[in-house]
């Protein structure tokens, strides 16, 4: 699996200079299959990137075809999908797996965010390509292109997010973005859903310090994430979903901390990376 | 008057160094007359940065008054205001106008962006105060020592362009809106657009023209004239029925009505500043004997209109 960065911010893209190089859009990360199958993980303002790049290849006349899946449907998890170019061409075939107890709940959450009030789109029916709608049941695991997805619902907050596990070939890719553990740290089913995985992207939204006096928030700081990793004995650790105020120069002190944790806390063999806008790693 | 950019660009915000110079956020324009309250038009994601500058004075102590025009509900003019640092704190005030809408009351509208589950913190829990205040269009009405007017465009859903006059100027903001000419844009679905230049039925004709001949009465003789200028000619063409402008047209009502100043705003977010910069030279070139300046906003920038304090 080769797997590609789109946006890696939270809650609200963030334009400006001070962003340049980890780039200032919402979440939005490609999967591309060994099988060349192509997987889209949440719709920030990213995935309208994501949409330009394809819309020169299959996607453009209409012989395009992937699955996504989303984590949740805060906005800056579903933002950018109205500007997905390949969504409007007709022929194009896309499933849509998410946090709902069904299908049809699913859709009428995306149904929302089409609203002529919102959105001159007025409705789902209007996009041209073919989507299918699929609620999540987690802990049931289901194959996709020869993949196996797994899905682990994780405290955000008031609410949930899905962490999702993609295995292909013996290789695991991990998708934990917006958890927010107890004071305890990591839960038992999340360091158990991660184990031994070879690649875990996890939230790492905040420093410890901004986390304490939001915590209600349900977002984890990379002293979390570096817990996490080091818990489920996993083989590399990718920075992701960082606070829309943090510049370049303070995610790089967030990697340098998150180094350090891990080090110190038994995990200096794990590789670390702070996802980056436009940049690839192969699992 | 001071006019301050917060977020120029249209449809979806664009981080990136192809947009570090004109900047990447979504609409947001504030309008701070010499003495009185402030006004702010419209709520994308610029009002972030702009909230956070508010925290530093009386919104900080819980003592702010913000008024707050929206052109219309379009996600890129209101995604922003669930980030407005303000709302967070007690005792400050949210005054929202925005057009009457025939199937639900305002409130509504904007409750639906902080709901379950596309936003952790419900409309009615933020800590401060907010009230909306539904309007209709050519309503005149005072904020402060500010006279504000208003008037409807040619947008999917209808926008709101207004004009506030105070401290001897007067700022129009006419954003978004398609020219008036091919295609009326209501609350109608338009799935194939005509031909540009294609006749129009009549009664299409005569809304049209009345659209237009409120604009031109609204900004008549305003220094400023802030214009939705998202599209080239040849994009226009092509989308006829999206609801936006070119810099052709800003120029047209601008001349008519007299205006001193057209500038150029919600640009496409596929635009580079390379790009833009062209755009902006062109007209410039085109435009040296009219009476009129042609400017290109841009993020922070701050115009003062009628001399300043």
């Amino acid at each position: 699996m080769r797997v590609k960065f789109w946006g890696v911010r939270g809650s609200i893209p963030a334009p400006g200079p001070e962003t340049n190089r980890y780039g200032g859009n919402t979440s939005c990360v490609s999967i591309t299959t060994d099988r060349d199958e192509l997987f889209i993980i949440d719709m920030g303002t990213g995935v309208m990137h994501l949409g330009i790049e394809l819309m020169a290849g299959t996607f453009g006349n209409g012989g395009g075809k992937a699955t996504v899946f989303l984590s949740h449907a805060h906005w800056d998890h579903i933002q950018g999908f109205p500007f997905f170019p390949p969504i409007f061409v007709p022929g194009n075939a896309f499933d849509v797996y998410g946090n709902a107890r069904s299908s049809g709940r699913l859709e009428a959450i995306l149904e929302g965010q089409m609203n002529p009030h919102f959105s001159p789109i007025y409705t789902l029916k209007n996009l041209g390509s073919n989507i299918v709608f699929h609620g999540v049941h987690p802990g049931e695991s289901f194959p996709v292109d020869g993949v196996t997805v797994d899905a682990l619902e994780n405290p955000h907050g008031a609410t949930t997010s899905l962490a999702y596990r993609f295995e292909e070939n013996g290789r695991v890719f991990i998708y934990a973005s917006d958890v927010g553990y107890p004071q305890s740290g990591p839960t038992k089913e999340a360091v158990s859903f991660y184990q031994d995985a070879d690649v875990l992207l996890h939230d790492c939204t905040y420093t410890p310090e901004e986390q304490e006096g939001r915590r209600e928030r349900g977002f984890s700081s990379y002293a979390d994430a570096a817990a996490a990793a080091v818990a489920a004995s996993v083989k590399h650790l990718v920075m992701f979903h960082y606070d829309q105020d943090y510049s370049d120069d303070t995610v790089d002190e967030l990697q340098a901390a998150c180094r350090k944790q891990l080090d110190n806390g038994g995990g200096s063999s794990i590789n670390l990376t702070a996802a980056a806008e436009g940049t690839e790693i192969v699992v | 008057m001071k006019v301050r950019f917060w977020g120029v660009r249209g449809s979806i915000p664009v981080p990136g160094p192809q947009t570090n110079r004109y900047g990447g956020n979504t609409s947001c324009v504030e309008v701070i007359p010499d003495h009185g309250p402030r006004i702010v038009i419209d709520a994308g994601t610029g009002i972030r940065k702009l909230g956070q500058s508010l925290m530093d004075d009386a919104c900080g102590e819980g003592r702010g008054r913000v008024h707050l025009l929206i052109s219309h509900t379009h996600w890129d003019h209101i995604q922003g205001l669930p980030f407005f640092s303000p709302l967070y704190t007690e005792g400050n005030e949210l005054h929202i106008y925005a057009r009457q809408r025939e199937d639900r009351h305002l409130q509504a509208i904007f409750a639906q962006q902080n709901e379950g589950p596309y936003f952790p913190v419900p409309l009615e829990s933020m800590k401060a105060n907010v009230d909306f205040r539904e309007l209709v269009e050519g309503q005149h009405f005072d904020i402060g020592d500010a006279k504000i007017s208003c008037t409807r465009l040619n947008h999917p859903w209808i926008a709101m362009a207004y004009r506030i006059d105070v401290d001897g100027a007067s700022v129009v903001y006419s954003s978004d809106t398609a020219p008036f000419t091919d295609i009326l844009l209501e609350q109608e679905f338009i799935a194939q657009p005509p031909e540009p230049g294609a006749p129009l039925s009549p009664d299409d004709a005569k809304k049209l023209h009345a659209m237009r001949e409120g604009l031109v009465d609204l900004c008549r003789g305003a220094d400023l004239l802030i214009y939705d200028t998202q599209f080239t000619p040849t994009e226009y063409r092509q989308k006829p029925h999206w609801g936006h402008s070119t810099p052709d047209d800003a120029i047209t009502v601008g001349r008519d009505a007299g205006v001193k100043t057209v500038a150029l705003y919600h640009h496409a977010p596929a635009r580079s500043d390379e790009a833009q910069d062209a755009i902006l030279d062109q007209y410039q070139q085109a435009t040296r004997s009219e009476s009129f300046d042609i400017i290109a906003t841009r993020e922070g920038m701050e115009l003062i209109l009628g001399g300043g304090d």
